[in-house]
This record gives structure tokens, sequence and C-alpha cells, in this order.
């Protein structure tokens, strides 16, 4: 692999650990605040999960990059500023109601899965290997928020209502994890990461049934979704809590 | 406020494929489903699971050693039914866990447990306990892999392990912390 695909995979593998990232730190703001204790302890593995798939790439990343592994997913975690993050927008949102997180986690699942899946045949040996350790967490997880959905949408009227109110303002920032990913193209060409465009077919082919099954009304998709340089303001806040303790002691060793 | 509890499981876990099922603990859950996994969740961080059951806590009939030749109970076990399969579990020690020994067939949970003392008389029991096949959610062979294999590769440190007491020490020391 020449220099300059190399930083385009590392590019690409920061933007989806960026995802996982935001979406782990959201999840752990449920811990001890969750419905119940066992799921309290359901969602806080699944943020741990989620923390740990962006190690991984971050450590890919790093050695794409020719950076130490040890030490470089630290710095990409805890010493960019929020700007120089390139998560989704849907992942940094605050958490709003049960309903809307399990919506959430459900909707970033569905699509983790066919990306997983077209990792897992990666000309890049190191990142298909790990690709197949996430899928397996991943397909637990969307088994786990699937059963959520199905029963909050066919719950009671109000929860019903909420998923309602919760997928009404999903829908549209769930369409920014299929806007390819800079230099995706190249990417895609040289075998090493699946097209978007793909996955987002899978995404629908298996989200739509399940969300008309659990009785709730697919929106418009809305406008078209922003770059993922472009970031929401609840980004900064979470970002600064998240970095707060890693900064009081950028050479601590925890 | 209304008792917004959810309805109990006991949890039980096979560690390897040809060894019985145990008794873990219970869960909480709207349903089986919902069982199974919230079982996975707090269990499955022992690892080597196989396989998981979850049993509605109210399918279980229990009999202590006291209990064992109490009229009260063995009057039950008289009536007509339909058989069907009823798992026997048994507790041998106080510090060991209820595990699976044997099945009998019975119209009853009554009938069953008194098959079941019968048919096992060679051991010392503490408690018993039985319910029907047909209340037990399995996990699937298919499953295994997504369910129990993640836990596998998890490290297992001490607390102590970590630094992070140390740590959070210096940082006050230098006054970089409001108490």
């Amino acid at each position: 692999m020449n220099t300059k695909l190399k930083a385009k995979l590392a590019k690409y593998l920061i933007a989806i650990g960026d995802d996982e990232l935001v979406l782990a730190h959201r999840d752990s703001e449920w811990c001890g605040h969750a419905p119940i204790l066992e799921e309290d302890i359901a969602f806080a593995n699944i943020s741990l999960d989620e923390i740990g798939h962006a190690r991984l790439w971050y450590e890919i990343a790093a050695e794409l990059l020719g950076e130490d592994k040890a030490t470089y997913p630290d710095q990409l975690a805890f010493f960019r500023s929020a700007s120089q993050f390139h998560s989704i927008q849907m992942n940094s949102l605050p958490n709003g109601d049960w309903a809307f997180t399990m919506l959430r986690q459900f909707l970033f699942d569905s699509a983790e899965v066919p990306r997983l899946e077209g990792l897992v045949e990666s000309s890049h040996k190191p990142l298909a290997e790990a690709a197949v350790k996430i899928r397996n967490e991943e397909i637990y997880h969307l088994r786990h928020t699937s059963a959520w959905v199905k029963r909050l949408g066919l719950g009671t009227e109000e929860s019903n209502r909420r998923m309602q109110v919760a997928l009404d303002e999903l829908w549209s920032y769930a369409q920014q994890l299929f806007l390819p990913i800079d230099g995706e193209v190249d990417l895609v060409a040289a075998g090493l990461v699946p097209d978007s465009a793909e996955i987002k077919s899978a995404w629908l082919e298996s989200v739509v049934p399940s969300l008309e099954q659990a009785d709730l009304i697919i929106p418009d998709e809305g406008p078209p979704p922003r770059d993922r340089s472009v970031q929401t303001q609840h980004l900064a806040h979470l970002i600064t809590e998240m970095q707060s303790v890693a900064r009081l002691e950028p050479q601590g060793r925890w | 406020m209304t008792d917004t509890q959810w309805p109990r499981f006991m949890v039980f876990q096979q560690s390897e494929l040809d060894e019985p099922f145990v008794h873990n603990g219970t869960v909480h859950a709207p349903d089986p489903e919902m069982a199974l996994m919230n079982a996975r969740d707090v269990y499955y961080r022992r690892p080597k699971a196989e396989a998981m059951w979850v049993v509605p806590a109210e399918s279980i009939f229990s009999v202590t050693l006291e209990e064992q030749t109490s009229k009260e109970w063995q009057q039950e076990a008289e009536g007509a039914g339909i058989e069907k399969e009823f798992h026997v579990f048994a507790k041998f020690s106080h510090q060991g866990q209820c595990e699976q020994i044997g099945i009998v067939s019975a119209n009853s949970h009554e009938a069953a447990m008194r098959l079941a003392i019968e048919t096992y008389t060679d051991k010392q029991v503490l408690w018993w306990w039985v319910f029907p096949s047909d209340a037990v959610m399995a996990s699937e062979a298919e499953d295994t892999s997504s369910m129990y294999d993640p836990s596998l590769e998890f490290d297992y440190k001490s607390q102590a392990a970590y630094p992070v007491v140390t740590m959070m020490r210096q940082i006050h020391a230098k006054g970089k912390l409001e108490e």
C-alpha cells in the first residue's frame, strides 16, 4: 500500500473510530441511570465494547501512519479538539429518553453490521482480523437493541409515541452514516473498505422492515447529510467532559 | 409508585457441553427472550459458557431437606394430568450451586418432585428444584459465538493493577482539582 492510500485508510478508520468513541461516551452516561439494574449492566457492557472498537480502529490507523500503537489511541481520544473529530452528528446528540437512546443505537448497529461484513473482506489483513472480532460483538448489540425497538414500538401508546418522535428526529441524522468518507473511492477500488452505498442498501433492507413491524412510520430522509467535518454544538461539551480527567495530567499513567 | 419490578428468572449456565447446567443467579426481565440477554450481560463475564438457560422463578417448585417428608406438598402429587418432562436440580452443600441431575416424567410439579426424590435416593440433597422442560428458554448453539466468545478476550485485572488512586492523589496535591 502506498503512503497516500495508507493515509486515506487511516483517516477512514479514525472517522469510524470516532463514531464508536462518541457513541460509547453517550452510552456511558446511562451508567447508574438505566431503567433497571440488568439493563444498566447490559448497556454499560455495550458502551465498553464500543470503546474497545474505537481503540482497535485507532491502533490500526496508528500502524498505517507509523505512530506508536500504544499511545496514539489515547492521543486521538483525549488530546484532539472537538473540531478535529470526524464522528457523525447523530452520535453526539444528547441521550434524550430511553427510546431515543435505544433507537439511535439500533440505527447505528444496523449500519455497523454490513460495514463489518465488508471490512471482514478487506485486503488489509489487520483490518479484516479486527473486523471479525468486532462483528461478533455488534451482532449481539444489534440483537439487544432490536429487542428493545420491537418492545417499545409495540409496547404502549406512550412508548410507541416516544419511539416515533425519536425516529422522526434520528432518521435524517442517520443518513450521514452513508455519506462516503473522504478518500473512500480509492479505498473501495483497492478492496480495502466496502462502498457506503452498499452499506446503505443493506441497512435499509434490515431496518425498514424491523421499524415497520414495530408499528413505526419511516420518515422522509430530509436534506442531504452534512460532511463529517461539521459538528454539532453538543460534541464540544461531550469532548470537554470526556477529556477532563486525562487533561489534568497529560503525562499521567492511569 | 406501583411496583415496576419485572418478573424474576433463574439463570443456569453450562460451562462445557458435557457438563450439567448449574444455577448461576437471577435476573429480572419482561419476557424470556430479554431474560436470556440480561443473563448474558450480567453473567457472561464468567468465561467458558457454552449455553445458558433462563427459567421463570414461578415455574420452579422447590423442596428443602426438611420439607422432603412433608405431607403438605405430597398430597398435591396425587392429581391427574398430562405427563410431561421435568428437569431435576439439586444442591448438595451450602457452598455449592444447584445443579442439573436428571429428568423425570410426571403430571405435576409435586409428582415430579416425589419421583425425583425416589429416583435419586443415593444422594444427600439439601434442596431440590423441579421445573418443566417447556419453561426453559435456552440460548441457541449458533449464538454461542456472539454471546460468549467476546468475554474470552477480556483482561481481568484487579483494581489494584490500575494506578488511578495514586494519580488522583498527585493531582489533588497539585491543587488542580477542586475537592
